[in-house]
Formats: C-alpha cells, structure tokens, sequence
C-alpha cells in the first residue's frame, strides 16, 4: 500500500475534474438547449415558460383533480379527452399512451405555442395529463398551468406511464400519427 | 491473504474494466440530459442552487473521463482515486438521503422511478463499487512508473548489464 502517493494522485484528480467542468460547460454552450449555469427548480422554470406566454398569469399551486387507471383507461380508449403528456419529449418518443399529445412540463411555452391552435378547441373539454408516475410532479405542473391559462377541466391520472405499462396496455412511439 | 501476479492482474483487470464501464455508462446516460441530472442533484437538498448545475454539467464528463483512464490504465492511479472519491460522496449522499426519510431517484443512470427500494439497492451497489475501486487504487496490478519495486529493478537491471 502506497499512502504517500495519494496527494500526488489527489492532484491529478483535481486536475481531471478542472478539465471535465471546463469540457462539460463547453458542450453545454455550443449544444442545442444550453442550461442556465443556476439551478431553477422545476416550477421556476414553468413560472418562466409561462410568462413567455403573452398574457400569461402567474404560475400558482394548488390541488388538481385525479383519476385513476379506471377512469383513464376508458378515456384514453373512448378518445373522447384530450390526454396529454408531460414528460420531456425523449421520453415521450420511446413510447406514450396511444393519442396522447406531448406537452412537455420543461417546454411549456414551446409545445403550448406549437399546439395553441387543437389546444384551445379543448378549453372546455375534459383534458387528461400524466407524466412518469410514482412521485412524479410534471402532470401535476402542467394541469395547473392549463387550468390557470383557462381550461376548465383538466385532471391528472396519477399513475402516470409507470400504471400504464404496468397493466400491459397498448403504447405507442413517436410523433403522433396524423400531426 | 498472497495474491500469485497473475491471478492478481486478472482481478485488478476485471475491477477495471467493469468500474470503468459501470461510470462511462452513467456518465454517458447523462450527458444529454442536464436539465434532469440537475434536478436529480436538487433532490437531494445538499447542494445550493448555485453549484447544482454546474456538477450537473461536470459530473456526466468526469465520470466517462476517469471511467476511460481507468479502463485505459494511463492516469489509472489519478482515475481510479477520482472514482474512489466521488462513489464514496454518492454513497454518502444516498446514505443521508435515506437517514432524512427522502424519496428520490439517485439519478445515477438517467431517470428513473424513485421508490425507497431502489435506494437500497443503489446503495448496495455503490458500495460494491466503492470498494472494487479503493482495492484497485491501493493494490494495482500494473505497477505505476515510480513505485519503488521498479525502480528498484530497473536500477538492479542497469547494475548487471
């Protein structure tokens, strides 16, 4: 055992740890979605995509209605609601529930531009939003900024994507036919 | 227990090679997703703000940066010290965040479904890791350029030519 080489080594991995940080920034700049260098949690972040949307009022929690995989299974099926899906759209593309759109909780003001126009057809209809499952926030999130900008009956089905796997019932991937 | 140099290069070799996939691999599931990672990161009520981020963009490069060397064995010593330290911190994160009754996702590979199952389960696996890289760091089976054994017979060599 060589104890004596370990501030030796200890640089070396202040070193390796410099040139990641410096690596890890670099890729972050040129990237596609640069992240700002503060953490924002999750619902700052939706306050700011919200206020991108003209008019938009402030971003407030408070409780949502629920359903469980009793009620949603048969919506999703009847095609009646708008059913909708917050996770980030890599997870939406590997597979989401058949006919869901996704409106994404860390794209908000992006995807709800992109989809204003089928959106606000729905202002008084039943809207369904999920998001992973589990302790999952994002379905949640994004009812509340719907029911804030106006839609008046939107409902979270708290099992999310992990319930509906779970049940072995039918996905889908990729964009939504006919979009 | 003695360890015969061969049998002790294949050991030293399999830690390697299975530490350094396990960290190119978390490192790699990562590096697309900082937005999540940092989440992850917050979730775990340690750091402020203000560092979070950055160890989100910072962490996913370090992680596949030591994981290569390691497996590469050029700055193995560096490397493997590096990944010693920083499973040792996940283990004490995951650890805390169990004593504090928190339910979170360790972030580890990506995203996932956080249950206090899983946090076990990291938990144990973290420490097998921990401990495959501290015995790769103190006990290498390549000897490092400097360690006194070579120079000793580098010097023996030269004295008999």
């Amino acid at each position: 055992m060589k104890l004596s080489y370990i501030g030796r080594d200890l640089i070396g991995v202040v070193g390796l740890a410099i040139i990641s940080l410096a690596a890890g920034l670099i890729i972050n700049h040129a990237g596609p979605h640069p992240i700002p260098l503060v953490h924002q949690s999750p619902s700052e972040r939706l306050q700011g995509e919200l206020t991108r949307l003209v008019a938009a009022p402030p971003f407030e929690s408070f409780p949502v209605e629920t359903v469980g995989l009793d009620e949603f299974r048969p919506a999703v099926e009847s095609k009646d609601d708008l059913i909708l899906d917050a996770r980030s759209s890599s997870f939406y593309l590997k597979g989401h529930v058949p006919g869901a759109i996704n409106l994404a909780r860390d794209e908000f003001a992006r995807d709800y531009v992109r989809l204003r126009s089928s959106l606000e057809k729905s202002k008084e209809a039943p809207i369904v939003v999920y998001c992973s499952g589990g302790d999952c926030h994002d379905s949640k999130m994004v009812a509340q900024a719907l029911t804030s900008l106006g839609y008046s009956q939107v409902k979270v089905f708290t099992g999310g994507w992990d319930a509906w796997t779970a049940a072995g019932l039918p996905t889908e991937r990729g964009e939504p036919a006919g979009k | 227990m003695k360890l015969t140099p061969r049998t002790h290069f294949w050991i030293d070799l399999l830690i390697r090679l299975v530490v350094g996939g396990v960290f190119i691999t978390a490192g790699a599931m990562k590096i697309g997703e900082p937005l999540q990672f940092g989440d992850k990161i917050a979730s775990f009520e340690i750091l402020p703000n203000s560092l979070v981020n950055l160890l989100a963009l910072g962490l996913p490069v370090f992680e596949m940066l030591c994981g290569l060397l390691l497996i590469a064995a050029w700055l193995r010593r560096p490397a493997a010290l590096a990944i010693s330290i920083i499973s040792g911190i996940f283990l004490i994160a995951i650890v805390t965040a169990l004593a504090r009754g928190l339910t979170i996702d360790c972030g580890c590979f990506g995203t996932g479904t956080p249950t206090r199952a899983r946090m076990w389960l990291d938990l144990a696996r973290d420490t097998g890791l921990f401990l495959a890289v501290v015995i790769a760091y103190l006990y290498p089976a390549i000897k490092a350029p400097h360690a006194p054994e070579s120079e000793a017979r580098i010097l023996s060599e030269r004295a008999a030519t």
